[in-house]
């Protein structure tokens, strides 16, 4: 098959620099990504490969439909959407916690009552308490989780953890690991069988160009 | 007020070009099915959901569409067509002796999650070839698998072959326990490269290990077949693939074929030969199948069985679109004239002529008109005449 343009979606925000810095370190010319202006889809000059830049739940979709050979997200959002790609890569960038966390000096699991669990990763947290055998009720939010904890909606939450300020700022604390958190390289199955050399060349020059 | 009622999630409308362009594939398919000694089946759209269990192989309950009968029994919308087809062999078919070549061209069904742009209807057509085993089954039903897609109009694609019996040796060689080969496996299936290598580093040191480490990336042509060699000598299964290769690419089949060792889905239900078929156009496998010896044991007598299913709409998604039929004639006809104006119009390529039901030529003149119609065929007590408008 011929060689083809790669074409990757890349997710904005906390993982966008670390991206580009990793595409730098392969010798890829980011300045359409870092100088985007008003265009959407940004060719990489001198390589064969297209990005745009998505929300991380968007790029599992792009990656999943085909609409892009690869994508870059976080951990976070793959165990919460997850489906049907390959994960090939821990990229190693983006490095979080993925904790529930409480009010500090309360009492989580020692009552018989439901608790009540804010989360932007409702999937994710059924999951965590299925596990454990505990009946929790979920309640997702879609912005700052750590407000309904103060506003008494919730006894707890399960989201990522940065630094774990806003967290000590709002009076919470991470008591459990929910899972690791990382970005990761995700190709689409059937790109990957049509597109094998462009694909797992991209894998190894990342591979070879992770940090540490 | 009249309200406009929406077709259900991962439903939808097909009109024209779209029915055309899935009936030539369909037809493609059958058609080839037929010429190759298979028969066709058809099974109920919904079964009693205690089938899908007892298949030993049940899909996730939240991916079935469930209904309650009126007994209270849970049935569901047909979600594969191997199942029933296993159930109709081990019940009905089961006096007949020898191979059975079964064919169909059946929906079926799945609840997707919301807003996935998936498809609760996944119209397939496919071929099951009980009571037959070994290399001449297996090629027969791959040679067919090829041809299907070629016959269906695909230029660019080609069928990936894997075997599960290559990742079990694997395992039963490093002795892993039950849990963490279900967890490799996994991961070998999701070519998750890196969990993969972090998980196995415990058994680099050894033979299967360093083999199970490599196996997300053992797909492409027959040469992987040599580098499976040289990790883990003396595979029957790589003996086989490759027994199963040169008789395929004799018979001319060779460019079509390549291998993915890594295919390790569903293991405890396929039992030898997994493939899967890619085209170019298409995000996801357009045709699966492999052999499942196990299945039909669940319902009767033990018997081997292999077979495929093509997924139609992405097929017909891969191929150029239909031309639009437009209509090039319109009969105006005195009602004394009926059996001439349904000559002419049967005589008329389908689809380009259609009969005016007004009652005055000037009429006729005008809705063909407005309809773009660039020929007018005048059938009454006057005699027959062509306006051109």
């Amino acid at each position: 098959m011929t060689t083809k343009r790669l074409k990757i979606a890349l997710t904005k925000g906390r993982l966008q620099e670390k991206s580009a810095q990793l595409f730098e370190r392969m010798g890829l010319d980011c300045t359409p990504i870092r100088e985007p202006g008003r265009r959407l889809v940004h060719s990489i000059p001198n390589y064969p490969l297209d990005a745009v830049l998505a929300k991380a739940p968007d790029v599992i979709t792009y990656v999943e439909h085909g609409a892009c050979d690869l994508g870059i997200v976080g951990k976070d959002t793959i165990l919460e959407q997850g489906r049907s790609f390959y994960e090939v890569l821990d990229l190693g960038f983006g490095r979080c916690r993925f904790a529930l966390a409480v009010r500090e000096g309360s009492n989580f699991y020692d009552t018989y009552k439901t608790r009540r669990v804010a989360t932007k990763y409702p999937n994710v947290t059924r999951r965590f308490f299925e596990r454990k055998g505990m009946d929790v009720s979920i309640i997702k939010i879609e912005g700052s989780v750590e407000l309904a904890p103060i506003l008494n909606l919730a006894d707890a939450i399960v989201d990522i953890v940065e630094t774990g300020a806003t967290l000590r700022e709002n009076g919470l604390i991470p008591i459990e690991d929910v899972a690791e958190v990382s970005a990761r390289l995700i190709v689409n199955t059937a790109s990957m069988k049509l597109c094998k050399e462009e694909i797992l060349r991209l894998i190894e020059s990342c591979k070879a160009h992770l940090e540490g | 007020m009249s309200s406009v009622i929406p077709t259900p999630e991962g439903t939808r409308d097909r009109l024209f070009g779209e029915c055309r362009e899935r009936r030539y594939v369909q037809k493609r398919l059958l058609g080839l099915f037929q010429r190759r000694g298979f028969g066709e089946v058809s099974t109920p759209e919904v079964e009693f959901y205690d089938l899908f269990l007892a298949s030993g192989n049940p899909m996730p309950q939240e991916q079935l569409l469930k209904i309650i009968d009126r007994g209270g029994r849970i049935m569901v919308m047909r979600p594969d067509c191997t199942t029933p087809i296993a159930r109709v062999a081990a019940s009905k078919l089961k006096h007949l002796s020898g191979p059975q070549r079964l064919y169909y061209d059946q929906t079926v069904f799945r609840s997707d999650q919301e807003h996935r742009g998936g498809r609760s209807e996944i119209a397939q057509c496919g071929v099951e070839l009980l009571g037959a085993q070994g290399l001449r089954a297996d090629v027969e039903v791959l040679a067919l698998a090829a041809d299907s897609l070629r016959a269906a109009g695909l230029k660019d694609f080609h069928i990936e072959i894997g075997h599960v019996g290559f990742f079990r040796d694997l395992a039963r060689a490093l002795q892993l326990p039950q849990k963490d080969t279900e967890t490799i496996r996994s991961l070998i299936e999701g070519k998750n490269f890196a969990a993969l290598a972090d998980l196995l580093s415990p058994y680099r040191a050894t033979v299967p290990g360093r083999a199970l480490d490599r196996l997300p990336y053992l797909f492409g042509g027959a040469e992987v077949l040599d580098e499976a060699e040289r990790l883990f000598p003396n595979s029957g299964a790589i003996d086989y693939l490759r027994t199963l290769y040169s008789s395929l690419e004799a018979a001319g089949y060779g460019g079509d074929f390549r291998f993915d060792l890594g295919l390790v889905h569903q293991i405890d239900y396929y039992t030898g030969v997994i493939f899967r078929g890619y085209a170019m156009g298409a995000a996801g496998e357009v045709l699966s199948g492999g052999r499942y010896d196990g299945l039909l044991a669940a319902f009767g007598p033990d018997t081997p069985a292999t077979g495929f299913a093509v997924d139609v709409d992405a097929v017909a998604g891969c191929l150029s679109p239909a031309e639009p039929i437009r209509p090039t004639l319109l009969i105006h006809y005195d009602p004394a004239y009926l059996s001439a104006a349904l000559a002419a119009l049967d005589a008329a390529p389908p689809g380009t002529a259609q009969l005016s039901p007004c009652a005055t030529p000037e009429n006729s003149r005008a809705l063909a008109r407005s309809k773009g119609i660039p020929t007018l065929l005048l059938l009454d007590g006057a005699g027959e005449r062509r306006e051109a408008l």
